[in-house]
């Protein structure tokens, strides 16, 4: 019996007026109810290899084709994608784009439809699917009211519906809190389980994949190793080298001589007290104490933003902030954490002035944001939207960054004085006459803060700064921000990603339902792992790890240097 | 951020048959066409005020009040251009050409929130499902409700852009109108991109459920006219007979209007 469920011989791809292949010479057998998780930095051609699967390529993309992929026996050159819909199901990373129903029930009916199934036998379907996915209370809802990781889930649902044997979805937690994330990586448990199901994921949180069964890493169109996933997530040092984030667990017992590497906090936990390490009381306590006085100085200024009893409700009705108390003191670097819709870029946008408040107060240098008006507000509170395609209109990046200060009317040398010094706070000297569109997103998120440098901001506000970034574009991207803070500037940033709290955040905010349900430092807000659960957030593993031993470990390099009884 | 035009009450009208609302459309567009004076209208008037209030779409009539500002001035004026009467008001208006934009103007705006009822009271399968039953492909419906789905799509997606400009220092309040215009370009590129970029994600979706994957196809939402459905429909129909009749027996004209 043969039971490949996916071949893939020899293929490579090269979309229509590009030069480079994007992937090439790919070589993958997928075999039947395997889990199989994809990995690799942006534009490695994990998203390209995952369309290549349902018939997109070569039929919706046009570009040159060759070698071949096979989908239980069927050639997909040979089939449209609207005819392997039943044999492989495709969930994007965008939850938005591919929901089109008015009702949660009609989206799952609508493949169904398409392959003229019988009514009664649609109607099953959609009951055992919203089962599946836990949306059942919601079938009459419309699914643009839904969350994200709902709407997630919905395009899961959707897809099942066709009974497809081979489940390919490109990144779809990308966008997501942490726990939404959780839920979707439930249903992509429950799913590996299935004997029947073929299992392809796009994935580029190291954490969450944990339970496949073999991993694929994927650079520059090439694939580099493919191998279990226990034996490739041991592997730290090639997860570096390619630029993805490596465990944190493993990382820290590699860098005390370990050879045999634990993953999960429990192993970790047991493989810490095993090895009889201590962590030193006193040293922790200094480090707990110097940024507590850290924060005590910065505090000692007096409060650039002050909210008081804040609330601001959205025209539909809907109350979006709920009575916010917060001072954020200039030189400080602060996250604002929450589920999606716990009101944290509703918050954002009452710090300069986008949004007013509908009661209390908020105050930006003393004077209320509505006396100062957006546009004088702007200049002092820059804000970089989360997608840098909302705001980016020019032909070049000279053109776009200098339109900020041109609408100031600065005058032109001293225009051309700040492009400079915008560009180069963001690494993009040289890439003055580029085309912005024509470059990679973490070119463009750079375009984006550049324009929002060159008007010269106190506050600099970044609205989910890393979200569609690989590990490496996150962490340059962050490493220019602090940069910036070291220099002066109050940053202010939302984000999903924890690491990069634990990483660069000096305060925490965290937001539940337009409340504020805790703030202090980042290494006190990690240290309640119940209340982060409560507002949907949950530290990385390696902090859950220093949490379970009483103390919270913000990076693994703290831990290794606070260990004593270690043998090295 | 809602943005939906379908409302989602329960009222009576939202129970109707799509293909019932469909057809009051037609009907109330074709019986307006009937009459030139507007005091005839004003049966027509109260109806369709009547339908905007028992199905709750005053709402989405209200989101585009600007809209609809902008061409209840120009048509009242415009009009009094194109036709002409025999009684002089001042300038271009003759009291016969007024009566005549007024008219037009009531004429476009019940068109209009007609058109909103239909949307507001209407899901967009149910609207498709309306236009096969009466014979329409269901690739031109498909396409139909699609387009209308964007609209939500690109005016949520034009307030973000607009937010995140005027951030960056783009006063979009000043200026003459040429000035103004030329401070649409940072708004329309990103929208435009946007939009392309959505647009191809929902084509691949779109595939990748099958999409035409068979010649037949079937269908979850049923459809049934009930009893309500057909006193309606006949209602509309009488309505409109009505109308017609009125029309040739040479009722509903302005006296004295001489081009129009």
């Amino acid at each position: 019996m043969n039971d490949t469920a996916v071949s893939i011989k020899k293929l490579s791809y090269r979309y229509r007026g590009t030069e480079k292949n994007a992937i090439e010479d790919i070589n993958l057998d997928l075999q039947r109810g395997e889990f199989l998780v994809l990995m690799g930095p942006s534009e490695a051609g994990k998203s390209t290899l995952a369309v290549c699967i349902n018939g997109l390529i070569p039929h919706f993309h046009k570009g040159k084709m060759e070698g071949a992929v096979v989908v239980n026996g069927k050639n997909t050159r040979e089939h449209t994608v609207s005819q392997m819909a039943e044999e492989v199901g495709l969930v994007f990373q965008d939850f938005e784009a591919q929901l089109f129903s008015t009702n949660v029930e009609l989206e799952v009916a609508f493949g169904p439809e398409n392959f003229a199934i019988e009514r009664e036998e649609i109607g099953k379907r959609i009951n055992e699917n919203l089962a599946y996915v836990k949306l059942s209370e919601f079938r009459d809802r419309p699914p643009s009211t839904l969350s994200g990781g709902q709407k997630q889930k919905l395009a899961i649902a959707a897809v099942l519906a066709l009974k497809p044997k081979i489940l390919v979805m490109d990144e779809p937690t990308t966008d997501l809190d942490p726990i939404s994330k959780m839920g979707i990586f439930d249903i992509t448990n429950r799913l590996r389980q299935r004997s029947d199901l073929t299992l392809l994921v796009v994935e580029h949180e190291t954490e969450e994949v944990l339970h496949a069964s073999r991993i694929a890493l994927l650079k520059d169109g090439s694939l580099v190793k493919v191998g279990p996933a226990r034996e490739i997530l041991q592997d730290v040092e090639l997860y570096e080298k390619l630029g993805l984030m490596p465990l944190g667990i493993p990382r820290f017992f590699k860098s005390m001589g370990d050879t045999k590497l634990p993953l999960t906090p429990d192993e970790a936990e047991t493989a810490f007290k095993k090895a009889g390490w201590k962590i030193s009381s006193e040293k922790y306590e200094k480090m707990v104490e110097a940024e507590k006085s850290e924060q005590k100085a910065l505090a000692s200024k007096e409060a650039l933003i002050r909210c008081r009893d804040l609330e601001f409700d959205y025209p539909s009705g809907v109350k979006a902030l709920r009575g916010i108390n917060l001072d954020i003191y200039p030189g400080d670097m602060v996250a604002i954490v929450g589920q999606n819709g716990s009101g944290k870029t509703t918050l954002a946008k009452q710090f300069n002035g986008l949004l007013l408040p509908s009661s209390g107060t908020i105050t930006v240098d003393g004077k209320t944001t509505k006396e100062q008006g957006i546009f004088r507000l702007g200049q002092r509170v820059g804000y970089v939207f989360q997608n840098p395609d909302h705001q980016i209109f020019s032909e070049t990046v000279v053109e776009e960054v200098s339109f900020g200060p041109r609408l100031r009317g600065v005058d032109k040398a001293e225009v051309k004085e700040r492009v400079k010094e915008a560009l180069s706070a963001v690494g993009l000297e040289g890439a003055e006459d580029q085309d912005p569109f024509s470059m990679t997103k973490s070119g463009r998120q750079r375009v984006a803060v550049a324009a929002i440098l060159a008007v010269k901001p106190e506050v600099l506000i970044l609205d989910e700064p890393t979200t569609g970034l690989d590990y490496r574009e996150q962490h340059s991207m962050m490493e220019m921000v602090k940069h910036l803070n070291e220099s002066g500037s109050t940053i202010i940033f939302i984000t999903h990603h924890m690491w990069v709290v634990a990483e660069y955040a000096k305060k925490v905010f965290v937001m539940k339902d337009g409340l504020l349900l805790l703030e202090g430092t980042t290494r006190e807000v990690f240290s309640h792992e119940k209340e982060l659960l409560e507002a949907s957030l949950r530290p990385p593993h390696f902090i859950q790890f220093t949490n379970r031993l009483g103390k919270t470990m913000l990076r693994v390099e703290e831990l290794s240097n606070y260990i004593v009884g270690a043998k090295k | 951020m809602e943005s939906e035009l379908y409302l989602d009450y329960k009222t009576a009208y939202h129970k109707l048959d799509a293909r019932v609302k469909i057809l009051l459309f037609l009907i109330f567009f074709i019986a307006i066409l009937q009459f030139q004076n507007p005091l005839w209208l004003i049966p027509s008037v109260l109806l369709v005020l009547f339908q905007l209030l028992i199905s709750r779409s005053v709402k989405n009539l209200v989101r585009i009040r600007f809209v609809l500002l902008v061409l209840f001035i120009s048509s009242l004026v415009m009009w009094n251009f194109f036709s002409s009467g025999v009684t002089p008001l001042f300038w271009v208006f003759e009291v016969e050409s007024l009566m005549y934009s007024i008219s037009r103007t009531l004429l476009m705006l019940m068109i209009v929130s007609m058109g909103v009822v239909l949307i507001s009271t209407t899901r967009n399968e149910e609207l498709v499902m309306g236009m096969i039953k009466m014979r329409l492909p269901y690739r031109v419906g498909f396409a139909i409700s699609t387009s209308i789905r964007l609209v939500p799509t690109i005016a949520s997606s034009l307030l973000t852009i607009s937010q995140a400009q005027r951030s960056r220092g783009l006063d979009l309040e000043s200026g003459n109108i040429l000035e103004r215009l030329k401070k649409f370009l940072p708004l329309l590129v990103p929208v435009f991109i946007s939009s392309i970029r959505n647009t191809n994600i929902f084509g691949m979706a779109l595939e990748s459920r099958g999409f035409g994957a068979r010649e037949d196809r079937t269908f979850y939402l049923e459809m049934k006219m009930g009893a309500g459905d057909y006193v309606i429909l006949t209602l509309g129909f009488l309505y409109l007979i009505a109308s017609i009749g009125l029309n040739l027996a040479g009722y509903g004209n302005i006296t004295g209007l001489t081009r129009f």
